[in-house]
């Protein structure tokens, strides 16, 4: 701690978009991600074209980096920034709050390392036109698909911790009790994001479709 | 000497802040209900290491010894605690003991706690009543609200809640958890509700509430229990309105 200063700054609006980002847009996306994803659940075909639908929304350059990529960088590199600010202590006080106060650093990190390689095999490489078979075939890699599930489950566990963070931070639960029940209900986001998010994987490494009963039958 | 219960008590010296630091061991008579200011006493009174050398009295903030005045917080075997309501008979042996982290060090374990009264400074942390005329009786304060307020006012400045947050360190300004909570104390009153806009106003500077990351720490380590939590939640709603919606509701 250094020497007090009252010449106002910008940290708390930054620190505020911080926190806000992380719910909008960039936790909101995942949802959105994980809810078009699991269309593969279903079918090659309906994973092909819920993904064609994404890849030809209009203004979608603007979308992207509006609306998900200025965003993440921001949320991202904000969050790098705070990371070096704080000094954890877990080893000397192991409280649970501590403790997630430590892996959502950690779990940021990962996220981030991980969003940034799957953007470019699947964004990138395929020029935005990403189909069901190129993922698939990524995930025969043994290397791409343990990275997978480990930015899958960091990213979850993530936004279950920070939806408990933001709720807190926001002084939307104000009391002790409130507060537990915001850290059940990012708990339950968070095991339901990583249980959602595997099970997608699992169906492009194993061409596995568990809802395919839901079409028509031919 | 066999039969004599005895304390193994091991102190972090350091003569001034540029000075180098080192441990001291000292073997203490054990005596019933002993906590570690007495023996920080007890080797004030015969100061000789556990190994026979001579070595002068520790120096120690301390005052009131029944966890009011605030003034003894130190680490004890790791962990912030107030060394006149740490019993000996409880803490594993031998006992540590260094200075607190997060203040400037003075001589051994005294530090310099000014940062936490420049920061109540920040905030206001105080109601004004003075006036150069009689400003008459000040409103009544509801139940409820002296309720709310009573735990809130229990605060020692002892320093415990800074001292085990990763968010107060040499590369943050962050004025910490007891200056928040003393916002909502001084907030929550009639009179002192006077100036709320100007807390909150210094809640948004640097080193405010924004630099609060909820770990959460402040809340099991306070030894006066106070709902540490609650507070900066409660505080950072009325923060984020003002700095958000200020300019639109006024
Ligand atoms: C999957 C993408 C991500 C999502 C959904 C996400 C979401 C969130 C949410 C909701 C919060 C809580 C906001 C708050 O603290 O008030 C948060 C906090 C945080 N995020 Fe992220 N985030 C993501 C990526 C990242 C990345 C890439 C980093 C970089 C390391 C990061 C670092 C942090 C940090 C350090 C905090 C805690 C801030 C604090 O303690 O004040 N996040 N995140
Ligand atoms: S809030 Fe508790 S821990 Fe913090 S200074 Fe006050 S009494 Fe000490
Ligand atoms: S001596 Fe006053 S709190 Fe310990």
């Amino acid at each position: 701690m250094s020497a007090t200063e009252t010449q106002p700054d910008s940290s708390y609006l930054l620190r505020k978009l911080h926190s806000f980002t992380g719910i909008l847009p960039v936790g909101a996306f995942l949802a959105e991600h994980f809810w078009s994803n699991s269309a593969a659940l279903v079918s090659r075909a309906k994973y092909d074209a819920t993904s064609e639908e994404l890849q030809t929304i209009p203004f979608r350059l603007l979308v992207e980096w509006g609306a998900i990529f200025l965003p993440m960088l921001f949320h991202g590199g904000y969050g790098i920034y705070i990371w070096i600010k704080g000094k954890s202590n877990v080893s000397a006080y192991p409280w649970v709050g501590n403790w997630l106060y430590t892996t959502q650093r950690y779990t940021g990190l990962i996220a981030f390392a991980y969003i940034a390689w799957h953007l470019y095999t699947e964004r990138w490489l395929t020029h935005g036109k990403s189909t069901y078979e190129n993922v698939a075939q990524d995930m025969q890699n043994p290397w791409y698909l343990a990275f997978f599930v480990i930015g899958v489950l960091a990213s979850s566990f993530h936004l279950g911790v920070g939806i408990w963070n933001f709720a807190c931070k926001w002084g939307l639960a104000a009391t002790v009790k409130a507060q537990q029940a915001a850290g059940r209900f990012g708990a339950l986001v968070g095991v339901t994001f990583g249980v959602v998010g595997v099970l997608i994987i699992l169906s492009f490494r194993f061409d596995w479709h568990p809802f395919s009963a839901y079409l028509p039958n031919k | 000497m066999a039969d004599a219960k005895l304390v193994i008590v091991k102190v972090k010296r350091q003569t001034g802040p540029k000075e180098p630091a080192r441990w001291e061991e000292f073997s203490l008579k054990w005596r019933p209900s002993m906590n570690v200011i007495i023996c920080l006493r007890d080797i004030a009174e015969n100061p000789v290491t556990r190994d026979g050398k001579k070595t002068t009295p520790i120096s120690y903030d301390s005052n009131c010894l029944e966890e009011i005045c605030g003034s003894c917080a130190m680490l004890i075997n790791g962990k912030a605690r107030m060394a006149c309501s740490a019993l000996v008979d409880q803490l594993e042996q031998p006992i540590r003991i260094e200075p607190l982290s997060k203040f400037p060090l003075v001589r051994d374990l005294t530090v310099d706690r000014q940062f936490m009264f420049e920061s109540l400074k920040r905030v206001k942390a105080w109601i004004p009543i003075d006036g150069t005329y009689d400003l008459g009786e000040g409103p009544r304060v509801s139940p409820e609200t002296q309720e709310q307020g009573y735990p809130l006012s229990n605060c020692i400045s002892c320093g415990s809640c800074l001292e085990v947050c990763p968010q107060v360190n040499e590369h943050s300004q962050f004025m910490g958890a007891a200056i928040i909570s003393q916002v909502r104390l001084f907030n929550l009153h009639p009179t002192g509700a006077m100036n709320k806009n100007e807390r909150l106003a210094a809640l948004m500077g640097p080193g405010g509430i924004q630099d609060c990351a909820n770990a959460q720490n402040c809340v099991h380590a306070c030894p006066k229990n106070i709902p540490l939590t609650e507070s900066i939640a409660a505080v950072n709603r009325e923060v984020w309105k003002q700095a958000l919606l200020g300019w639109l509701v006024g």
